[in-house]
């Protein structure tokens, strides 16, 4: 770039180096949309029995409780440690489903058409977003596609292919993940349970 | 304790004190509005950018992992939320509007004659490709390095290199087009 050029651009930035000001209710806003999310879960306890919070009751959810402890009542004291031990598995088991990660792997092929890739990698939260992973290296098929088949565990994921170990890039034919806040975006995949 | 680091902030939202935010916003809501209204080239989306951005920092906090460095990682969000916002802009008008409000405001604080080169940029910059226009405020405005630019928008060293000596060229074009007409 030229001199003249480069002092040229030097004074466009100086000038967009200005502070631009806000609305004088953007921290309000900010704020009031803040509150309306969950509170952290490290609150101590003084803080949450101290801080106000908007508490919804929903009937149904009374009724189940009502229901449960009704039962309870009726199974008596001698059978309660028995009853709640087999009944607790099935409970557990409703309200915390075991996660999709612990599920069997499926070997799933991923594709890439990049040409002009000397290396193409497949990062995921299934291998920890690690480009350098032995099982999701790619490798040049002709033509400039680039393929490689790995086990994932069934459920629902996100991942990217990393070009040359620096530039990534979503699955062209892969839908897009919702959550693109912390990086690029990503795309989703989900694994499905075999039929067999 | 409003000069402590951002650490202690970020600490003390996670432990529930949820008012210890607004310090987190108020430290960094003007330095990335300047980003947000250049880039997307009016006030109510730069400020709905913002909102976006704190509000899903505030959510996802706990995926800080350098609470020290909450402003780069706040800024990361910010980036993301500008080209989504900017997508979903472009579709739905190919023609933009430099903000009047804006505008005014840069009025306030300079003289007639300055305002209207300053508006002259803002026009030329919002020309740019969205692409071009981020890597020239990242590298020129922000004044980043390009390789602080690459692990933020994931774009390699050499593209962005280019995207930069394009969105100059384009710049310069379209302001010698003001003045010379």
């Amino acid at each position: 770039m030229r001199e003249d050029d480069e002092l040229k651009i030097q004074r466009i930035a100086r000038e967009l180096r200005e502070p631009v000001r806000t609305s004088a209710s953007l921290d309000a806003r900010i704020m009031r949309a803040v509150r309306e999310l969950p509170r952290h879960a490290q609150a101590s306890l003084w803080a949450r029995l101290t801080t106000p919070r908007r508490v919804t009751i929903m009937p149904l959810s009374w009724g189940v409780l009502a229901a449960s402890l009704a039962m309870f009542a009726l199974l008596g004291a001698a059978h309660v440690s028995q009853d709640v031990h087999r009944a607790a598995a099935p409970i557990a088991k409703a309200l915390f489903p075991k996660s999709d990660k612990a599920q069997p792997a499926q070997r799933v092929q991923f594709v890439l058409v990049a040409p002009d890739a000397k290396k193409v990698a497949v990062v995921g939260d299934f291998n920890g977003w690690d480009a350098s992973h032995a099982d999701f290296q790619a490798k040049h098929r002709g033509g400039g596609v680039w393929s490689v088949t790995a086990p994932v565990p069934v459920g629902h994921h996100r991942y990217s292919f990393v070009i040359d170990d620096s530039v990534w890039v979503a699955d062209p034919i892969a839908p897009r993940a919702a959550d693109t806040d912390f990086g690029v975006p990503n795309s989703a995949i989900v694994v499905q349970q075999s039929q067999e | 304790m409003e000069g402590s680091s951002d650490a202690v902030f970020v600490a003390r939202v996670l432990r529930g004190d949820v008012e210890a935010f607004r310090v987190l916003v108020e430290r960094y809501r003007d330095r990335y509005a300047r980003y947000a209204v250049h880039m997307l080239g009016n006030r109510e989306d730069a400020e709905e950018a913002l909102q976006d951005a704190f509000t899903r920092a505030y959510r996802s906090l706990a995926r800080c992992e350098d609470p020290e460095r909450f402003g780069a990682w706040l800024f990361r969000i910010l980036v993301n939320r500008c080209r989504t916002i900017g997508a979903r802009r472009g579709r739905r008008a190919k023609t933009f509007v430099v903000d009047e409000g804006a505008l005014l405001d840069a009025a306030i604080d300079h003289p007639a004659e300055s305002s209207a080169w300053r508006e002259e940029i803002e026009r030329a910059l919002q020309q740019l490709r969205p692409e071009q226009r981020e890597a020239f405020l990242l590298k020129y405005v922000e004044e980043m390095g390009y390789d602080e630019m690459s692990q933020l928008t994931g774009v390699g060293v050499s593209a962005l290199k280019m995207r930069v000596m394009r969105a100059c060229e384009r710049l310069r074009e379209l302001l010698s087009e003001v003045h010379n007409a």
